[in-house]
C-alpha cells in the first residue's frame, strides 16, 4: 500500500509509531492466553492464582523440571507423540510419494479412477468412519499399542494430491532420458524424483507432522493405558487429579506446544503451502 | 557396473518385444502402477472406504454392546435421528440447530477478524515478518493446548474472567456453566484458535492482489478506505466465501474444545451428541447413523466449496 503512503505523508514518523503501537497491541492480545499460561505456571502449587503474578522475584521457573519429576509419565507422553508423528510423516510421505510416482509418470488404464480414489478419501470426514474404525481397531486387539495410534494413517488421500501436483511441473524429458540411460523406475524415484522434489516433501512432512502431533480425538478413543496416552491427551487428564495443579498442568501444555511452535517458525514457508494447499481439499 | 545396466537394458528390450505392440506399455504399467499404489491403498481401503460402507451397514440395525449388528431396522435410526419416527420422542434436530449455532458464533466473527489482522499485517515497516508470525502462531497451538487454557481462563479459581461473570450477573460462577454464555465462551476459545489459518489465508488472498490497481485507484484519488472497499474486498470474496465454507465445516465437525469445555449434563453439540450415544451408550449402530447424517451436511457444504474454488480459478 505503499503507493497511498507516499501521496499523503504516512510514512512520517507518527504513521510509524501508531502502526507499531497496534502491531504490539494486537500480539499482546493474541498471546493473552500463552501468557496467562505461562504465568500460572510460574505461580506454584496455588490453588488462587492470580491473572499476573503478584511477586515477580518467586517465580518458580523450576516448575518446567519439576512436572517431570511430579508426573513421571509425561516424558513417556512425549516420546509416545514423537514416536507416532515422526511414523505417520515418514510413511504418509513415502505411501504419497510412490502413488503420485505412479499417476504422474506411468501411463495405465484406469489412471482416472485411481485418482479418483485417492480424491475421495478426502470427501469422507473422519466422523463418517470413526466408529467402524474404532470397533475394528478393538478386534485386532490394537487398543492401546503404536500400531493403533499410526497405521490408520498412512496413507493420505491429500499427500497423493499434493506430490502428483509436483512432479506435474517437473520435466518428463528427465525420466526419459534416465530410463533410456537404463535408470530403473524406482532408482528414479528416490535418487533423482524425491530429491527434485524437497519443497514438496518438506510442505507434506511438516503439514502431516503437525497434524498428527495435535490429534485428539483418536488417541482419545484408542488409549486408555495412561502409558499409551499421547500429550494433547494426557494434558487433559490432568484437572483428573485430586489438588489443584494448575501450575504443572499449565508447564505440561506449554511444554509439549513447543515442537509444533519451533516447527512453526522452522518451517512457516512449507506450513502456509501445505495449508493453502490443504485448504482446498475440504 | 556398466555391462549390468547393458543387460538389463537388453532384457528391457526383450520383454517388451514379447508382448504385442498395443498393450505392452500401458498394461505393464497398470501393474506397476498398482504395485505402486498398493501401501497408500491398502490404508485408504481399510480405514476410510470399509468402514465408510461398514458405518452404513451399522446405521441399518441395531447393534449389540460388542458392535455387531442384531436387526435390522432400515431407516429407523435416521428417523429418530431427524425427530420423523412417529413411535418415538427422540429427536436429535436441536443438537444440529445447536451445531449450527456455534458455527453461526464462530464463522462470521473468526473470518472478519482475520480480514483486519491481514488488512494490519500489509503495512509496509521493519520486522512485520515478526508479526505476521505472531498472528499465524495459533495454527501450531493444538486445539487439546488451548482448550486446558481456554478451561482455566474460565474456571472461577484463576479469576481471569470472573469480572465478566459479575458483570453480566451470572448465576453460576463460570461462564461455561451459565447455559446463556456457555456456547458463545466456547466459541470465543474457537475464535481464538482459528486466527492463524484465517489469517494466514486472508493475508494470502490480499498478496495476490495486483499492485498496480491500487496504483490507478491512488491516482484517481480514492483513499485507503474506499480502496478497501473498491478493491480489496471484492477481489477477496472468493478467498472470503471459501473460508466461509471451510470455517463452516470446521465448526460443524467441533469436538475438542467442547470435550474439554463443557460439563457432562449440559446440551450439546451434534458431533458430541453422536460421541455420548457411541462413548458411553455404545449405540454403534445409532451412533453410525448420526456420524452418516453429518457427513451428508458436511458433503454439501463440500460440493459448494468445490463450486466456489472452481469460481476462484476463473477469477485469476
Amino acid at each position: 500500500m505503499i503507493n497511498f503512503s507516499t501521496r499523503r505523508g504516512w510514512k512520517s514518523i507518527p504513521y510509524f509509531g501508531l502502526t507499531y503501537a497496534m502491531l504490539i497491541g494486537v500480539s499482546l492480545i493474541l498471546m493473552f492466553p500463552l501468557f496467562f499460561a505461562l504465568s500460572l505456571a510460574l505461580q506454584g502449587p496455588t490453588a488462587a492464582p492470580t491473572l499476573i503474578p503478584t511477586n515477580f522475584e518467586t517465580l518458580d521457573w523450576g516448575v518446567f523440571g519439576a512436572v517431570f519429576q511430579q508426573q513421571p509419565i509425561l516424558s513417556r507422553w512425549i516420546v509416545n507423540s514423537f514416536v507416532v508423528a515422526s511414523a505417520v510423516t515418514v510413511g504418509v510421505v513415502l505411501t504419497s510419494s510412490l502413488f503420485a510416482y505412479a499417476l504422474a509418470y506411468l501411463n495405465f488404464p484406469g489412471q482416472a479412477f485411481l485418482l479418483f480414489v485417492a480424491l475421495g478419501t478426502l470427501m469422507v470426514p473422519f466422523e463418517a468412519t470413526l466408529i467402524s474404525n474404532y470397533l475394528f481397531i478393538s478386534e485386532v486387539g490394537w487398543k492401546d499399542s503404536y500400531q493403533g495410534l499410526i497405521v490408520p494413517f498412512l496413507a493420505s488421500g491429500f499427500g497423493v494430491f499434493l506430490m502428483r501436483q509436483y512432479f506435474l511441473t517437473l520435466p518428463k524429458e528427465l525420466y526419459d532420458a534416465a530410463l533410456v540411460d537404463g535408470c530403473g523406475r524406482l532408482r528414479y524415484l528416490w535418487s533423482i524424483l524425491l530429491p527434485l522434489s524437497r519443497p514438496a516433501l518438506a510442505t507434506l512432512a511438516v503439514y502431516t507432522f503437525l497434524g498428527t502431533w495435535n490429534q485428539f480425538y483418536w488417541p482419545l478413543l484408542v488409549t486408555n493405558d495412561p502409558e499409551w496416552r499421547t500429550t494433547q491427551v494426557g494434558i487433559t487428564i490432568f484437572s483428573n487429579f485430586e489438588y489443584a495443579v494448575f501450575n504443572t498442568q499449565m508447564a505440561a501444555t506449554l511444554i509439549v506446544m513447543l515442537p509444533t511452535l519451533i516447527l512453526l517458525l522452522l518451517g512457516q514457508r512449507q506450513l502456509v503451502r501445505g495449508l493453502t494447499a490443504g485448504a482446498l481439499k475440504g | 557396473m556398466a555391462t549390468e545396466q547393458i543387460a538389463q537394458a537388453q532384457q528391457h528390450i526383450a520383454t517388451h518385444r514379447a508382448l504385442p505392440l498395443f498393450v505392452r506399455p500401458r498394461i505393464r504399467d497398470l501393474g506397476r502402477a498398482l504395485l505402486y499404489a498398493s501401501p497408500a491403498l491398502v490404508i485408504f481401503f481399510m480405514f476410510t472406504y470399509f468402514p465408510f460402507v461398514r458405518a452404513i451397514y451399522l446405521s441399518l440395525h441395531i447393534t449389540n454392546p460388542a458392535g455387531e449388528a442384531r436387526r435390522f431396522v432400515g431407516l429407523q435410526n435416521y428417523a429418530r435421528i431427524l425427530g420423523l419416527d412417529p413411535n418415538s420422542t427422540v429427536n436429535f434436530v436441536p443438537y444440529i440447530a445447536e451445531s449450527f449455532k456455534f458455527a453461526v458464533l464462530v464463522v462470521p466473527a473468526g473470518i472478519v477478524i482475520a480480514i483486519a489482522l491481514a488488512m494490519l499485517a500489509t503495512v509496509r515497516v521493519r520486522g512485520i515478518e515478526i508479526f505476521r508470525t505472531i498472528f499465524t502462531s495459533s495454527i501450531a497451538i493444538s486445539l487439546a493446548s488451548s482448550g486446558v487454557i481456554w478451561a482455566l481462563i474460565y474456571n472461577p479459581s484463576t479469576r481471569a474472567t470472573r469480572w465478566l461473570v459479575d458483570l453480566l450477573g451470572l448465576q453460576q460462577p463460570s461462564l461455561l456453566a451459565n447455559e446463556a454464555t456457555a456456547l458463545i465462551a466456547v466459541a470465543v476459545m474457537s475464535v481464538w484458535s482459528g486466527i492463524g489459518f484465517n489469517f494466514i489465508i486472508t493475508l494470502a488472498g490480499i498478496q495476490a492482489i495486483p499492485q498496480d490497481l491500487y496504483e490507478s485507484a491512488a491516482i484517481d484519488g480514492a483513499n485507503r478506505w474506499s480502496a478497501f472497499r473498491r478493491i480489496t474486498l471484492p477481489l477477496l470474496s472468493p478467498t472470503l466465501l471459501f473460508l466461509l465454507v471451510i470455517n463452516t465445516i470446521g465448526s460443524l465437525q467441533a469436538f475438542t474444545q467442547f470435550h474439554l469445555l463443557i460439563p457432562e449434563k449440559t446440551p450439546n453439540v451434534y458431533v458430541y451428541a453422536t460421541y455420548r450415544e457411541f462413548w458411553y451408550n455404545n449405540r454403534y449402530g445409532f451412533a453410525s447413523a448420526m456420524s452418516l447424517v453429518l457427513f451428508v451436511m458436511l458433503l454439501i457444504l463440500t460440493i459448494v466449496q468445490y463450486r466456489l474454488a472452481n469460481r476462484r480459478v476463473h477469477y485469476q
